[in-house]
């Protein structure tokens, strides 16, 4: 590889570079989460709170599609370089060991970690048909989500979908700071605290919501 | 016959800045079309490589294992000694000349002793400059540890993987020229023959240990560094892998062999515990500087160590030796060690280990202070013992460590060979009959690293050599004789295995040849060896063929060769008729049970000429002038 | 008293990969060994396996060792699905069967990754850790001309932080350990220890940028932080390095 000649493709396209767009994507998802979760914690102060949030979102007009570019464009790298790392890697251990076990480092968050992620790639398309791209002229979007989870069986699929989206992120989070380069070891333990604060954080802050609208509001 | 030592004139700390004026030197242009072949990585043979090829030559380097990393260099623990006088307490070149000569018994020339402790401070400059963490002070300066056989607080150290540390740097070194293209590395090789032609080294026969194949390898000069021949005890502190091969085959073809009776043994090693035991692993000496060697005073006594108050343990090395106490130097403890055991004193299952006790190190300093020190090897010692040495005082014994004897040098570290360079723990030239703990390091660095890239070029420079290819027939012939010798082996197909000669081959030594020896037991074992020789000839089973990955075929060829230099070992100890360091012949000791020197008849180096098959070997003396010392009986009270 | 002393013995099931050479397929062979001294360590064992298997006219088991004190990195198999045995920080050579069980089978396999190639048996060829040191993993200085050691003072905690890195043995424990079979920790650790120190910095950069291309052309996988490398490490050698290095890749790439 010539380092000198197009230097900034260079450095993304090696194994660190890629492990970078992976991290720095990533990070993007979690700010994105964040924001997500915290529109959807008005469905916790009621339906007109929530539909008063969304009315305001659809308002933002131009940033909202901005940010949904932004987001796809993400999203496309995340997937494309994530199953390529996959690919990769498994060609890395052509014979493969008749017993592994795992020593100590390994957590559900990482050993799961392509196979969540291809799940909430399913999961993202199925959310997005049903109530990104639905109709909404003669219901709310409150409404429409009452309807959606009063389905026991789709209730209990977003549930499990949260689960996993946070076994993903146990693992995501720090992991993207180390990718960053975080070598101090004080940090580095703060920040695996505070990925899991993040995980739970998103796995109860959106798996209650169906039990919440269900039977409790 | 003498041997001419080229010994340079005028005063001693004159004689190498002297001698390197001296030298013819080889145009900078001409450099690279001299080609070199280095067999070894070690500490000696990687610096040497690394700087040869600096200096331009074309450097071909071989090594056994998968990686030059792997030299046995990287097990060393302690530390490596410079005279910086770091600690301001009085350490100069001179003190560690003194004390390695001294150290030597009076073995070795004041000339090249000399010359290795000028040295000794470039090497610490290179090695910081190459990035080696060494410890360090909390200012940032380099810190020091005292060792066996000093006085002063001499020795650089990175925690307990000095070795390693300095190994790798000298990888790194050699690293960078194989990929600037100036030194191409063979591993997995090991060499079987030295060709000579027209009376000069030429080239090697070296072994492909993947693929069986034999390779012809021609150059101008040949630089061995093979490291030492500990493993013909069987049992000893060197790696499974440490041989004389490359050493003894360029014995038979006309280089001496120098005081190979010169054996090491290092006085704190885990004792044995089985038959099935394959090593001994060491204790860094330095825990001596802190651990405190005792057994009990009463034989009888079958307490656990903890339940024995003070006044009846012997601090053996403390009472007899108040000036220097546990910091004797290494053949004094070992010995004394021995002599414990051998009054019934000694501590354990087989009698055969005595205490090393860091309990009151941990009372005077504490234990983060103490665990700083030697943490990693109380780990290393508690996974092997399932012992704790905080609790318990660790149990040792001397072990087979480190070979003074080598294939004999002159002042240009060149054989009896021209042409034929040896270095590092292969060559016998700078430790006399005892080595100081962290001098080895010291010496392979400075062979290889400053000694050889002079003195090779002043060879190179002046030598008229002819171009050699290794179509010549001389490499023909070596390389037939290393397939008919392979194919004896395989087609023997005997009852014993190679391991089995091998064990059988170290007790003898260690039984005859060890710590303290008796001419009665030394005749003994020359038949004993000569026999047991005989019988692996006809009756070894090695299994498998030539031209695979064989490597029981590669220890057979090994342990043909131990068995060659055990049997040279005892007729060298039998021809020292006094006791010198190491050697320790029981008719001559001091009415202190010390060793007893006879410099009248015996201030010389022992060499030993091939002189074929089934004939005794040749013996030739250089003889030793102390010019700036003055011989005494060394004393450590 | 001591538990040296102890010379109970235990009897295994040994399940060993057996492959001729490179080009080779393997399979495991299975052999009973008796009467295992619980004070041996493994590779003793081995070689008392060995030994039957020559007087019976069969082929020994061929593995790579030379210290056997857990310095030189040269042996090194997965043990029973773990790397170097089931003990932390510890080499093979340095594991003791006094870890293992009477009656246990024992499953031994070669590091498998595609860039350690197996020679045979249980001896794989780590060469390419070699080339990525080639590439970089040293600071260019020729013999001669150095200043005094002391000219540069080290603090003491970087040394010590380069000193734990540096205490890497080269063993491959750590690509064999990676479900990805990366060699990022063998490269974050040579990386750091120059970095952490004065006299590496001259060189960050470029050895930074040539160390890693090197290995991403060796056909190591990719790290996914799994930690399972550290975890393994015979010397303890933490993840930290890794990031240290991916730092030092980001400020050479893109500074
Ligand atoms: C456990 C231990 C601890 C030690 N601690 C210290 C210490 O603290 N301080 C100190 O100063 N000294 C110490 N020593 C001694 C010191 O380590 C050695 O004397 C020194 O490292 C020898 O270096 P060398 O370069 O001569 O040879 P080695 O490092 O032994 O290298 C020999 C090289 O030759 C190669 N080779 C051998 N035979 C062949 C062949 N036939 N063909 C091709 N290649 C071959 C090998 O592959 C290897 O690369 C210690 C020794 C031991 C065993
Ligand atoms: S980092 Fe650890 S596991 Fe990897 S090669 Fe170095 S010592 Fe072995
Ligand atoms: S044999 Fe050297 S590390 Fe195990």
């Amino acid at each position: 590889m010539q380092w000198d000649l197009n230097w900034f493709i260079c450095t993304l396209r090696s194994s660190i570079g890629k492990k970078l767009i992976m991290a720095l994507t990533g990070l993007g998802f979690c700010i994105f989460l964040i924001a997500h979760l915290a529109g959807n914690l008005t469905i916790y102060a009621g339906e007109d709170a929530f539909n008063s949030y969304a009315e305001r979102l659809q308002a933002l007009g131009s940033l909202v599609v901005l940010a949904e570019i932004g987001l796809l464009f993400f999203a496309v790298a995340h997937v494309f370089i994530g199953a390529y790392l996959f690919y990769e890697n498994f060609r890395a251990r052509p014979e493969r060991y008749l017993i592994k076990k795992n020593a100590g480092g390994r957590t559900i968050g990482s050993v799961t970690m392509p196979y969540t992620g291809l799940f909430i790639l399913f999961f993202i398309v199925l959310h997005l048909i049903d109530f990104h791209f639905v109709e909404k002229t003669d219901q709310t979007i409150y409404q429409i989500i009452l309807e959606t989870f009063s389905n026991p069986g789709y209730a209990f699929f977003y549930i499990v979908s949260m689960i996993i989206v946070a076994t993903h992120v146990s693992h995501g989070f720090w992991s993207a700071f180390q990718t960053l380069g975080v070598y101090n070891s004080e940090y580095m333990s703060l920040l695996r605290v505070m990925g899991t604060i993040f995980s739970l954080a998103v796995g109860l802050g959106f798996g209650f919501l169906p039990i919440y609208i269900l039977f409790i509001s | 016959m003498q041997l001419d030592s080229k010994i340079p004139d005028g005063p001693l700390s004159e004689k190498w800045d002297r001698h390197r004026f001296e030298l013819k030197l080889v145009n900078p242009a001409n450099k690279r079309k001299f080609k070199i072949i280095v067999v070894g990585t070690g500490l000696a043979g990687g610096s040497a490589s690394a700087t040869l090829a600096e200096l331009g030559y074309e450097v071909m380097t071989f090594c056994i294992q998968d990686s030059p990393r792997r030299a046995h260099s990287i097990a060393a623990q302690g530390g490596i000694n410079a005279a910086k006088n770091y600690q301001n307490d009085g350490d100069s070149i001179w003190r560690l000349f003194y004390d390695t000569i001294k150290g030597g018994d009076f073995r070795s020339r004041e000339a090249n002793v000399y010359r290795l402790a000028q040295i000794s401070n470039n090497i610490i400059d290179q090695c910081v400059a190459q990035g080696i963490p060494f410890a360090r002070e909390y200012g940032g300066q380099l810190a020091n540890r005292s060792f066996g056989g000093a006085q002063v607080s001499r020795t650089f150290y990175a925690r307990g993987q000095t070795g390693q540390q300095l190994l790798l740097g000298a990888y790194g070194s050699l690293s960078r020229q194989i990929a600037a293209g100036k030194v191409r590395l063979f591993t997995r090789r090991e060499m079987l023959e030295l060709v000579v032609i027209d009376g000069k080294a030429r080239g090697i026969i070296a072994r492909n240990l993947v693929s069986g194949e034999q390779e012809k390898h021609a150059a101008d000069a040949v630089v061995l560094a093979s490291g030492g021949y500990g493993n013909a005890f069987y049992l000893s502190t060197n790696a499974m892998g440490s041989n004389i091969s490359a050493a003894i085959a360029s014995y038979r073809k006309g280089a001496s062999f120098a005081n190979p009776c010169f054996i090491q043994f290092h006085p704190t090693c885990i004792p044995v515990h089985g038959t099935y035991q394959s090593k001994l692993t060491l204790m860094s000496e330095s825990l001596r500087n802190d651990g405190r060697v005792w057994v009990p005073r009463n034989p009888e006594d079958k307490r656990p160590p903890d339940q024995i108050p003070e006044t009846e343990r012997d601090y053996y090395l403390e009472e007899k030796y108040p000036g220097f106490g546990n910091l004797v130097p290494r053949d004094v403890a070992s010995r004394s060690a021995k002599v414990q055991c051998d009054m019934g004193k000694g501590v354990g299952d087989t009698k055969l280990a005595v205490y090393l006790d860091i309990k009151d190190a941990i009372e005077r300093d504490g234990r983060d202070v103490i665990t700083e020190k030697y943490g990693n090897l109380f780990e290393m010692y508690e996974k092997i013992t399932a012992q704790n040495p905080y609790e318990t005082p660790m149990m040792i014994y001397p072990a087979v460590h480190y070979t003074m004897g080598g294939l004999w040098v002159d002042y240009n570290l060149m054989s009896a060979i021209p042409g034929l360079f040896v270095l590092g723990e292969a060559n016998f030239s700078d430790h006399g009959a005892n080595r100081l703990g962290a001098s080895a390091l010291m010496q392979g660095l400075a062979d290889g690293y400053f000694i050889i890239p002079y003195t090779i070029g002043g060879y190179l420079a002046q030598a008229s050599l002819d171009t050699v290819r290794e179509d010549h027939s001389a490499f023909n012939e070596s390389s037939l004789q290393v397939e008919t010798r392979i194919k004896k082996l395989l087609s023997i197909e005997g009852k014993r295995t190679v391991d089995d000669f091998h064990r059988e081959l170290g007790h003898i030594l260690w039984e005859n040849c060890g710590m303290t020896r008796k001419d009665k037991g030394l005749k003994k074992a020359r038949g004993l060896v000569a026999d047991l020789r005989a019988e692996f000839w006809e009756n070894v089973l090695v299994g498998g063929s030539g031209k695979e990955f064989n490597q029981s075929l590669e220890k057979a060829g090994r342990v043909a060769d131990f068995l060659d230099i055990g049997e040279l070992m005892v007729i060298d100890a039998l021809e020292r008729k006094e006791s010198c360091g190491c050697h320790f012949n029981e008719a001559f000791q001091t009415e202190e049970n010390e060793a007893l020197r006879d410099d009248e008849n015996f201030r010389h180096v022992s060499a030993w000429e091939y002189r074929g098959e089934g004939c005794d070997p040749v013996f030739q003396k250089e003889p030793l002038e102390f010019e700036n010392v003055e011989l005494t009986q060394r004393s450590y009270k | 008293m001591t538990k040296t002393g102890d010379k109970s013995c235990i009897n295994l099931k040994l399940k060993v990969w057996r492959q001729k050479g490179p080009d080779v397929k393997g399979r495991f062979e299975t052999y009973k060994t008796r009467d295992v001294s619980t004070d041996m360590s493994f590779l003793e064992m081995l070689d008392v396996v060995n030994e039957e298997m020559i007087l019976s006219g069969k082929d020994p088991i061929a593995f790579d060792h030379d210290c056997r004190e857990g310095i030189c990195g040269a042996c090194g198999a997965v043990v029973n699905g773990r790397a170097h045995g089931p003990e932390k920080g510890t080499t093979l050579c340095q594991l003791h069967m006094r870890h293992f069980s009477n009656g246990d089978t024992v499953v031994i396999e070669p590091w498998r990754s595609r860039a350690f190639k197996v020679v045979k048996d249980l001896v794989v060829d780590r060469s390419v850790f070699d080339e990525i040191i080639q590439a970089g993993g040293y600071i260019s200085v020729n013999t001669g001309g150095a200043p005094d050691g002391n000219a540069i003072p080290v603090p003491q905690a970087a040394a010590e932080k380069a000193m734990d890195a540096a205490a890497c043995i080269g063993c491959g424990a750590c690509v064999a350990a990676c479900p990805n079979a990366s060699a990022m920790l063998f490269v974050g650790a040579k990386i750091s220890q120059f970095t952490l120190l004065p006299q590496g910095l001259p060189e960050a950069k470029k050895r930074a940028l040539a160390m890693i291309g090197k290995m991403d052309e060796l056909g190591f996988g990719n790290c996914t932080n799994e930690a399972e490398c550290e975890k393994e490490c015979p010397k303890e050698i933490s993840i930290e390095n890794i990031a240290r290095m991916n730092c030092e890749f980001f400020k050479a790439g893109f500074l």
